[in-house]
Protein backbone atom coordinates (compact mmCIF):
# COMPACT_ATOMS: atom_id res chain seq x y z
CA UNK A 1 0.00 0.00 0.00
CA UNK A 2 1.38 3.76 -1.00
CA UNK A 3 1.68 6.05 1.82
CA UNK A 4 2.19 9.79 0.61
CA UNK A 5 4.27 11.57 3.17
CA UNK A 6 3.76 15.05 2.93
CA UNK A 7 5.86 18.37 4.86
CA UNK A 8 3.80 18.83 8.36
CA UNK A 9 3.04 22.19 9.45
CA UNK A 10 4.75 23.86 12.35
CA UNK A 11 2.31 26.49 13.09
CA UNK A 12 3.75 28.50 11.12
CA UNK A 13 2.06 30.77 8.53
CA UNK A 14 1.65 28.24 5.37
CA UNK A 15 3.50 30.22 2.87
CA UNK A 16 6.92 30.18 4.72
CA UNK A 17 8.94 28.70 2.17
CA UNK A 18 11.32 25.68 3.15
CA UNK A 19 14.23 24.37 1.07
CA UNK A 20 15.01 20.86 0.31
CA UNK A 21 19.12 20.35 1.38
CA UNK A 22 19.41 17.19 1.12
CA UNK A 23 17.90 13.30 1.35
CA UNK A 24 19.09 11.55 4.10
CA UNK A 25 17.42 8.27 3.47
CA UNK A 26 17.95 6.75 -0.16
CA UNK A 27 14.84 4.82 -2.71
CA UNK A 28 14.44 1.50 -0.97
CA UNK A 29 15.52 2.28 2.87
CA UNK A 30 13.46 0.27 5.24
CA UNK A 31 13.02 3.09 7.37
CA UNK A 32 11.43 3.17 11.06
CA UNK A 33 9.40 6.08 12.56
CA UNK A 34 11.41 8.50 13.87
CA UNK A 35 14.53 8.13 11.34
CA UNK A 36 15.71 11.24 9.54
CA UNK A 37 14.15 11.42 6.03
CA UNK A 38 15.14 14.30 4.70
CA UNK A 39 17.67 17.89 5.74
CA UNK A 40 15.41 21.38 5.13
CA UNK A 41 16.51 24.53 5.60
CA UNK A 42 14.81 28.23 6.61
CA UNK A 43 16.08 31.15 6.78
CA UNK A 44 16.76 30.70 10.61
CA UNK A 45 18.18 26.95 10.83
CA UNK A 46 18.24 23.72 9.99
CA UNK A 47 15.69 20.99 9.79
CA UNK A 48 15.57 17.28 9.29
CA UNK A 49 12.50 15.72 8.98
CA UNK A 50 11.71 12.40 10.50
CA UNK A 51 9.56 9.75 8.95
CA UNK A 52 6.08 9.37 10.07
CA UNK A 53 5.79 6.27 10.45
CA UNK A 54 7.95 2.47 8.94
CA UNK A 55 8.08 2.07 5.66
CA UNK A 56 10.04 1.64 2.52
CA UNK A 57 10.82 4.67 0.62
CA UNK A 58 9.55 4.00 -2.61
CA UNK A 59 10.06 7.10 -4.79
CA UNK A 60 11.35 10.80 -3.94
CA UNK A 61 9.08 13.64 -5.43
CA UNK A 62 11.37 16.75 -4.57
CA UNK A 63 14.96 17.25 -5.16
CA UNK A 64 17.86 19.16 -3.46
CA UNK A 65 17.57 22.66 -3.67
CA UNK A 66 13.48 22.59 -4.44
CA UNK A 67 11.50 25.47 -2.47
CA UNK A 68 8.52 23.56 -1.06
CA UNK A 69 5.88 24.07 1.52
CA UNK A 70 3.77 23.23 4.12
CA UNK A 71 1.53 20.23 2.61
CA UNK A 72 3.52 19.81 0.20
CA UNK A 73 4.28 15.95 -0.71
CA UNK A 74 7.90 15.16 -0.19
CA UNK A 75 7.76 11.24 -0.91
CA UNK A 76 5.71 7.92 -1.34
CA UNK A 77 5.84 5.07 1.31
CA UNK A 78 5.75 1.16 0.56
CA UNK A 79 3.70 -0.19 3.79
CA UNK A 80 2.83 -3.13 4.89
CA UNK A 81 -1.46 -3.43 4.55
CA UNK B 1 27.93 35.48 7.20
CA UNK B 2 28.23 32.27 7.08
CA UNK B 3 27.06 29.96 4.64
CA UNK B 4 25.81 27.02 6.16
CA UNK B 5 23.79 26.48 9.28
CA UNK B 6 26.50 24.61 11.73
CA UNK B 7 25.52 21.28 13.18
CA UNK B 8 24.50 22.52 16.05
CA UNK B 9 21.55 24.53 14.66
CA UNK B 10 20.18 21.46 13.05
CA UNK B 11 16.76 20.40 14.91
CA UNK B 12 13.93 17.86 14.28
CA UNK B 13 10.92 19.06 12.65
CA UNK B 14 8.66 19.09 15.58
CA UNK B 15 5.06 18.72 14.77
CA UNK B 16 2.02 16.51 15.65
CA UNK B 17 -1.53 17.08 16.24
CA UNK B 18 -0.87 19.01 19.00
CA UNK B 19 0.62 21.80 16.67
CA UNK B 20 -2.89 22.41 14.66
CA UNK B 21 -4.45 22.22 18.00
CA UNK B 22 -2.91 25.00 19.02
CA UNK B 23 -2.72 26.92 16.01
CA UNK B 24 -6.83 26.51 16.15
CA UNK B 25 -6.75 28.38 19.86
CA UNK B 26 -4.94 30.96 18.62
CA UNK B 27 -6.44 31.37 15.27
CA UNK B 28 -9.86 31.13 16.60
CA UNK B 29 -9.35 33.70 19.06
CA UNK B 30 -7.57 36.27 16.74
CA UNK B 31 -4.59 36.28 18.64
CA UNK B 32 -1.06 37.29 17.35
CA UNK B 33 2.06 35.13 18.61
CA UNK B 34 5.73 36.06 18.25
CA UNK B 35 6.43 32.44 17.54
CA UNK B 36 5.05 33.49 13.72
CA UNK B 37 5.61 37.12 13.64
CA UNK B 38 9.32 36.77 14.73
CA UNK B 39 9.69 33.43 12.53
CA UNK B 40 10.81 31.65 15.86
CA UNK B 41 12.55 28.17 14.63
CA UNK B 42 11.38 26.88 18.21
CA UNK B 43 7.83 27.41 16.85
CA UNK B 44 7.11 23.27 16.22
CA UNK B 45 8.74 22.25 19.61
CA UNK B 46 6.87 24.63 21.87
CA UNK B 47 3.19 24.15 19.84
CA UNK B 48 3.57 20.72 19.90
CA UNK B 49 3.52 21.07 23.46
CA UNK B 50 0.81 23.28 23.40
CA UNK B 51 2.50 26.13 24.37
CA UNK B 52 2.28 29.61 22.37
CA UNK B 53 3.26 33.11 23.19
CA UNK B 54 1.02 35.49 22.59
CA UNK B 55 2.08 39.04 21.24
CA UNK B 56 -0.86 41.77 22.49
CA UNK B 57 -1.78 45.20 20.44
CA UNK B 58 -1.90 44.37 17.51
CA UNK B 59 1.15 43.02 14.89
CA UNK B 60 2.30 46.53 14.03
CA UNK B 61 5.27 47.68 15.98
CA UNK B 62 6.19 51.46 15.76
CA UNK B 63 9.53 50.72 15.92
CA UNK B 64 12.14 49.27 13.66
CA UNK B 65 15.02 47.22 15.13
CA UNK B 66 17.13 46.05 12.57
CA UNK B 67 17.39 42.05 13.35
CA UNK B 68 12.77 42.02 13.92
CA UNK B 69 10.62 40.63 11.51
CA UNK B 70 7.64 41.72 13.33
CA UNK B 71 6.66 44.93 10.65
CA UNK B 72 7.02 47.89 11.49
CA UNK B 73 4.82 51.12 11.03
CA UNK B 74 1.30 52.48 12.03
CA UNK B 75 -0.56 50.23 13.48
CA UNK B 76 -4.39 50.45 13.40
CA UNK B 77 -5.03 47.61 16.23
CA UNK B 78 -7.51 48.46 19.04
CA UNK B 79 -8.95 45.64 20.46
CA UNK B 80 -10.27 46.44 24.31
CA UNK B 81 -11.93 42.35 24.47
CA UNK B 82 -7.89 41.04 23.57
CA UNK B 83 -6.83 40.76 26.81
CA UNK B 84 -10.42 38.38 27.94
CA UNK B 85 -9.46 36.45 24.52
CA UNK B 86 -5.58 35.73 25.72
CA UNK B 87 -6.78 34.58 29.21
CA UNK B 88 -9.21 32.19 27.49
CA UNK B 89 -6.06 30.85 25.25
CA UNK B 90 -3.95 30.63 28.58
CA UNK B 91 -6.89 28.46 29.63
CA UNK B 92 -7.75 26.17 26.60
CA UNK B 93 -3.97 25.65 26.19
CA UNK B 94 -3.78 24.75 29.66
CA UNK B 95 -0.80 26.49 30.63
CA UNK B 96 0.83 27.09 34.24
CA UNK B 97 2.80 29.78 32.87
CA UNK B 98 1.88 31.97 30.38
CA UNK B 99 4.36 34.28 28.23
CA UNK B 100 2.89 37.74 26.65
CA UNK B 101 4.56 39.93 24.45
CA UNK B 102 3.51 43.15 23.34
CA UNK B 103 4.83 45.49 20.33
CA UNK B 104 5.70 48.83 20.96
CA UNK B 105 3.00 51.40 20.36
CA UNK B 106 4.48 54.60 21.25
CA UNK B 107 1.45 56.30 19.43
CA UNK B 108 -1.00 55.47 22.34
CA UNK B 109 -0.71 57.68 25.12
CA UNK B 110 0.41 55.10 27.79
CA UNK B 111 2.26 53.16 25.36
CA UNK B 112 -0.41 50.68 25.27
CA UNK B 113 0.51 49.88 29.38
CA UNK B 114 -3.27 49.82 30.55
CA UNK B 115 -4.08 47.12 27.15
CA UNK B 116 -1.11 44.90 28.75
CA UNK B 117 -1.88 45.74 32.68
CA UNK B 118 -5.40 44.04 31.76
CA UNK B 119 -4.33 40.90 29.76
CA UNK B 120 -2.34 40.44 32.95
CA UNK B 121 -5.15 40.64 35.25
CA UNK B 122 -7.77 38.86 33.05
CA UNK B 123 -5.32 35.82 32.44
CA UNK B 124 -4.92 35.85 36.74
CA UNK B 125 -9.18 36.07 37.07
CA UNK B 126 -9.89 33.46 34.68
CA UNK B 127 -7.12 30.68 35.62
CA UNK B 128 -6.17 31.00 39.40
CA UNK B 129 -2.72 30.00 39.90
CA UNK B 130 -1.30 30.35 36.65
CA UNK B 131 1.59 32.52 36.12
CA UNK B 132 2.26 35.95 33.65
CA UNK B 133 5.45 36.67 32.41
CA UNK B 134 5.62 40.16 30.54
CA UNK B 135 8.24 40.78 27.80
CA UNK B 136 7.95 44.16 27.21
CA UNK B 137 9.12 47.38 24.99
CA UNK B 138 10.74 50.86 27.49
CA UNK B 139 7.34 52.91 27.03
CA UNK B 140 9.80 55.70 26.91
CA UNK B 141 11.16 54.75 30.25
CA UNK B 142 7.62 56.28 31.53
CA UNK B 143 7.40 55.63 35.49
CA UNK B 144 3.67 56.08 35.17
CA UNK B 145 3.52 53.12 32.42
CA UNK B 146 5.96 51.24 33.93
CA UNK B 147 3.82 51.15 37.40
CA UNK B 148 0.78 50.53 35.59
CA UNK B 149 2.22 47.66 34.29
CA UNK B 150 3.66 46.45 37.70
CA UNK B 151 0.15 47.46 39.52
CA UNK B 152 -0.95 44.32 37.21
CA UNK B 153 1.66 42.04 39.67
CA UNK B 154 3.15 40.24 37.01
CA UNK B 155 4.78 37.14 38.04
CA UNK B 156 8.13 37.72 36.13
CA UNK B 157 8.88 41.23 34.45
CA UNK B 158 11.18 40.63 31.66
CA UNK B 159 12.38 43.59 28.96
CA UNK B 160 15.44 42.97 26.71
CA UNK B 161 18.30 44.77 26.52
CA UNK B 162 19.04 42.04 22.84
CA UNK B 163 22.65 43.84 22.17
CA UNK B 164 25.90 45.13 23.33
CA UNK B 165 25.78 48.81 24.02
CA UNK B 166 28.31 49.37 21.26
CA UNK B 167 25.80 47.92 18.64
CA UNK B 168 22.52 49.55 19.94
CA UNK B 169 22.49 52.19 17.15
CA UNK B 170 23.22 49.47 14.35
CA UNK B 171 20.58 47.08 16.03
CA UNK B 172 18.12 48.58 17.50
CA UNK B 173 15.77 51.15 16.69
CA UNK B 174 16.81 54.99 17.37
CA UNK B 175 14.42 55.16 20.18
CA UNK B 176 15.96 52.51 22.40
CA UNK B 177 18.84 53.28 24.96
CA UNK B 178 21.28 50.65 26.06
CA UNK B 179 21.41 53.06 29.31
CA UNK B 180 17.27 53.08 29.17
CA UNK B 181 16.96 49.49 29.35
CA UNK B 182 18.70 49.38 32.34
CA UNK B 183 17.17 52.17 33.81
CA UNK B 184 13.54 50.29 33.05
CA UNK B 185 14.91 47.10 34.31
CA UNK B 186 16.03 49.04 37.76
CA UNK B 187 13.33 50.68 38.16
CA UNK B 188 10.90 47.88 37.43
CA UNK B 189 13.09 46.11 40.54
CA UNK B 190 12.81 49.49 43.22
CA UNK B 191 9.12 49.45 42.39
CA UNK B 192 8.29 45.73 42.42
CA UNK B 193 10.00 43.89 45.32
CA UNK B 194 8.14 40.79 43.72
CA UNK B 195 8.27 40.19 40.38
CA UNK B 196 11.53 38.41 39.17
CA UNK B 197 13.02 41.13 36.66
CA UNK B 198 14.42 39.19 33.58
CA UNK B 199 16.28 40.17 30.57
CA UNK B 200 17.73 38.57 27.04
CA UNK B 201 20.47 39.07 24.59
CA UNK B 202 21.11 38.12 21.34
CA UNK B 203 24.71 36.70 20.45
CA UNK B 204 26.27 36.29 16.82
CA UNK B 205 25.55 40.47 15.40
CA UNK B 206 29.35 40.81 16.00
CA UNK B 207 29.92 41.78 19.99
CA UNK B 208 33.16 40.64 21.54
CA UNK B 209 33.33 38.14 24.66
CA UNK B 210 34.11 41.33 26.61
CA UNK B 211 31.47 43.36 25.13
CA UNK B 212 28.89 40.26 27.08
CA UNK B 213 30.71 40.60 29.80
CA UNK B 214 30.48 44.23 30.29
CA UNK B 215 26.75 43.77 29.86
CA UNK B 216 25.91 40.83 31.86
CA UNK B 217 27.78 43.43 34.48
CA UNK B 218 25.58 46.12 33.24
CA UNK B 219 22.14 43.90 34.03
CA UNK B 220 23.25 42.31 37.31
CA UNK B 221 24.21 45.54 38.69
CA UNK B 222 21.00 47.27 37.17
CA UNK B 223 18.98 44.75 39.61
CA UNK B 224 18.35 41.84 36.92
CA UNK B 225 17.85 38.54 38.04
CA UNK B 226 17.07 36.25 35.06
CA UNK B 227 19.22 36.24 31.87
CA UNK B 228 18.53 34.37 28.86
CA UNK B 229 21.40 34.19 25.72
CA UNK B 230 20.93 32.71 22.95
CA UNK B 231 22.00 32.84 18.97
CA UNK B 232 20.66 35.87 16.75
CA UNK B 233 19.32 34.35 13.62
CA UNK B 234 18.27 36.11 10.68
CA UNK B 235 14.22 35.88 9.82
CA UNK B 236 14.98 36.77 6.10
CA UNK B 237 16.96 38.77 4.18
CA UNK B 238 15.24 42.21 5.27
CA UNK B 239 17.13 41.48 8.48
CA UNK B 240 20.52 42.25 9.28
CA UNK B 241 22.95 39.27 8.86
CA UNK B 242 24.38 37.38 11.01
CA UNK B 243 27.87 37.51 11.82
CA UNK B 244 28.80 34.39 13.91
CA UNK B 245 27.94 30.92 14.64
CA UNK B 246 28.38 31.09 18.75
CA UNK B 247 29.23 27.44 19.51
CA UNK B 248 27.56 25.35 22.29
CA UNK B 249 30.78 25.45 24.00
CA UNK B 250 31.25 29.48 24.47
CA UNK B 251 27.28 29.54 25.26
CA UNK B 252 28.05 27.20 28.59
CA UNK B 253 30.87 29.92 29.41
CA UNK B 254 28.48 32.32 28.87
CA UNK B 255 25.77 30.58 31.07
CA UNK B 256 28.95 30.15 33.82
CA UNK B 257 29.73 33.34 33.87
CA UNK B 258 26.45 34.75 34.16
CA UNK B 259 26.11 32.45 37.45
CA UNK B 260 29.61 33.96 38.91
CA UNK B 261 28.10 37.84 38.46
CA UNK B 262 25.27 36.97 40.53
CA UNK B 263 22.60 36.37 38.57
CA UNK B 264 19.87 33.81 40.40
CA UNK B 265 19.30 31.85 36.80
CA UNK B 266 20.64 32.10 33.73
CA UNK B 267 20.58 29.72 30.94
CA UNK B 268 22.57 30.11 27.44
CA UNK B 269 21.96 27.95 23.83
CA UNK B 270 22.04 28.18 20.50
CA UNK B 271 17.83 28.09 20.52
CA UNK B 272 17.35 29.61 23.61
CA UNK B 273 15.09 32.50 23.35
CA UNK B 274 13.11 34.77 26.43
CA UNK B 275 10.56 32.53 26.14
CA UNK B 276 11.65 29.42 25.32
CA UNK B 277 11.05 27.29 28.49
CA UNK B 278 10.91 30.16 30.58
CA UNK B 279 8.58 28.24 32.79
CA UNK B 280 11.83 26.74 34.45
CA UNK B 281 12.71 29.08 36.35
CA UNK B 282 9.76 28.45 38.42
CA UNK B 283 10.87 25.17 39.87
CA UNK B 284 14.06 27.11 41.40
CA UNK B 285 14.02 28.14 44.99
CA UNK B 286 14.84 31.35 44.16
CA UNK B 287 11.45 31.59 42.35
CA UNK B 288 9.53 29.88 45.24
CA UNK B 289 11.31 32.02 47.56
CA UNK B 290 10.36 35.29 45.74
CA UNK B 291 7.08 34.12 44.51
CA UNK B 292 5.86 32.56 47.98
CA UNK B 293 6.66 36.27 49.43
CA UNK B 294 4.25 38.44 48.64
CA UNK B 295 3.02 39.40 51.92
CA UNK B 296 6.54 39.35 53.74
CA UNK B 297 8.10 41.87 51.19
CA UNK B 298 9.91 44.72 51.43
CA UNK B 299 7.92 48.32 50.80
CA UNK B 300 7.64 49.41 47.27
CA UNK B 301 9.77 52.11 45.91
CA UNK B 302 8.16 55.00 44.77
CA UNK B 303 9.55 56.03 41.17
CA UNK B 304 10.58 59.17 40.00
CA UNK B 305 7.87 61.53 38.68
CA UNK B 306 9.65 61.85 35.67
CA UNK B 307 11.69 59.91 33.33
CA UNK B 308 15.12 59.78 33.62
CA UNK B 309 16.52 62.15 31.04
CA UNK B 310 19.48 60.16 28.66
Amino acid sequence: MKFEVTLPGLGEDSTEVVTVSSWLASVGDELKEGDDLLELTTDKAAFYLPAPRDGVLSEQLVLDGDEINVGDIVCIFEIKA
Amino acid sequence: MPGKFPEWLRRPWASGETVGLTKDIVEGLRLHTVCQSARCPNIGECWAKGTATVMVLGDTCTRNCAFCSVPSGKPTFDDAEEPQRVAEAVRSMGLKHAVITTVARDDLPDGGAGHIAGTIRAVHALNPGTTVEILVSDFQNEPGALRCVLDAEPEIFCHNIETVQRLYPAIRDRRFSYGGALDLLRMARDYSPRAIIKSALMLGLGETAQEVETTLEHLSAASCEVICIGQYLQPSQRQTEVREFVTPRQFEDYESLAYELGFAFAVAGPFVRSSYRSEEVLETDFARRRLGAAEAGPERAQLPAEKIQR
